[in-house]
């Protein structure tokens, strides 16, 4: 449904290159913008902040389940073993996390 | 100059579509290449070519229409058919993913436990990060209008500020999934579930820094009053595709990160 009033959006500004929008004005968008858009950014942004707090840090559970922590071909970076974005305390191996030095 | 009786552009030759075949071509194997012998040199020679290919044709198009007057309101209109049936195209691509992730968790396998997410999986919180990320692309949906109003009523200073805002929103949310993707729990290798999720949200991300380079590419040549209050077509391009973007990113929080936890 999203998808469809996007492309009748689409669809009047293809048949009216030219023409301007009429009824909304750039200072209508301009007050959207920095009283409804850019504040529901704060807002999440504060949300985010706050429930982070609440997060424990401990390292999940390993359990060496095998539908996990596929390796049917080593990547080709570093050891082989690692995914791009590996982080050692959240990330275990194949064969458990890693040992902290 | 020869006069010409019709509307339509007649391109001169240009070595850039060549040089842009070739740079897939040298991309395509040079990615295999890299996985089978681990060297980068065809890789590295096809992305090359893909950035110089991108910077010269473009600058050409920008030379035609802009200096040279080449866009005529029959081109224009070719050129806003081809903006979207190119973007319908990417729906299609980004469909095939839904479609997987779709076929994996509505009737999970005995495998991953029977349950969706699978059994080991712990899956972001999606009124954490998520929802700010869901924030940042509705708010940019909202400044890349204000700055098309502001291109239409020819108010350069606040178009030059929305266009900016919109490329910062841009940028946040590319930083923010980053940081996201280094703390997830769970990798791109814990079957299908990474296996779907960076995929899907990998491909968004790809298409997210280019609608930013996109807007950064408008702004530019915004400074250089390259754009008339209604003739601005890459600018439309530019916010159609940012839209598309925002859109993507909706469906995959809905399904991915809301319904798939």
């Amino acid at each position: 449904m999203l998808q469809r009033s996007y492309l009748t959006q689409v669809w009047h500004q293809l048949s009216s290159p030219a023409a301007g929008h009429g009824e909304k004005s750039a200072k209508t968008w301009k007050m959207l913008t920095f009283l409804v858009a850019l504040p529901g950014v704060g807002v999440c942004m504060l949300n985010t902040f706050l429930k982070a707090q609440h997060h424990s840090h401990e390292q999940p559970e390993f359990v060496p389940y095998s539908h996990l922590r596929i390796r049917s071909k080593r990547f080709p970076w570093g050891d082989g073993n690692k995914t791009l974005f590996h982080n050692p305390h959240v990330n275990a191996l194949p064969g458990g996390y890693e040992s902290h030095e | 100059m020869a006069h010409q009786a019709h509307a339509y552009h007649m391109v001169d030759p240009s070595p850039w579509p060549l040089t842009g075949a070739i740079s897939a071509l040298l991309m395509t194997s040079g990615l295999a290449t890299w996985f089978v012998y681990k060297t980068t040199t065809l890789l590295f020679l096809g992305t090359t070519l893909l950035l110089l290919t991108m910077f010269q044709w473009w600058r050409l198009i920008i030379r035609e229409s802009t200096f040279q007057g080449h866009h005529t309101t029959p081109v224009q209109k070719g050129l806003r058919y081809g903006m979207v049936l190119f973007i319908t195209s990417e729906v299609f691509f980004f469909i095939g993913f839904f479609w997987a992730f779709y076929h994996s968790s509505l009737a999970p396998a005995i495998e991953l436990g029977g349950l969706w997410p699978p059994t080991g999986i712990t899956p972001l919180d999606p009124f954490e990060v998520p929802l700010l990320n869901t924030a940042v692309p509705l708010a940019s949906g909202v400044t890349v209008t204000w700055a098309h109003h502001s291109i239409m009523e020819g108010a350069r200073k606040p178009a030059l500020q929305s266009l900016t805002l919109t490329v910062l929103l841009g940028l946040y949310f590319t930083a923010l999934q980053a940081m996201e993707y280094y703390e997830a729990p769970f990798t791109l290798a814990d079957g299908v579930y990474g296996c779907t999720f960076f995929v899907a949200t990998g491909f968004h991300g790809l298409h997210v820094i280019i609608g930013t380079t996109f807007s950064m590419v408008c702004l530019l040549p915004h400074t250089h009053y390259h754009f008339t209050s209604n003739h601005h077509f890459g600018f439309d391009a530019a916010a159609w595709y940012w839209h598309f973007v925002a859109v993507v990113w909706l469906f995959l929080y809905i399904s991915i990160y809301w319904w798939g936890s």
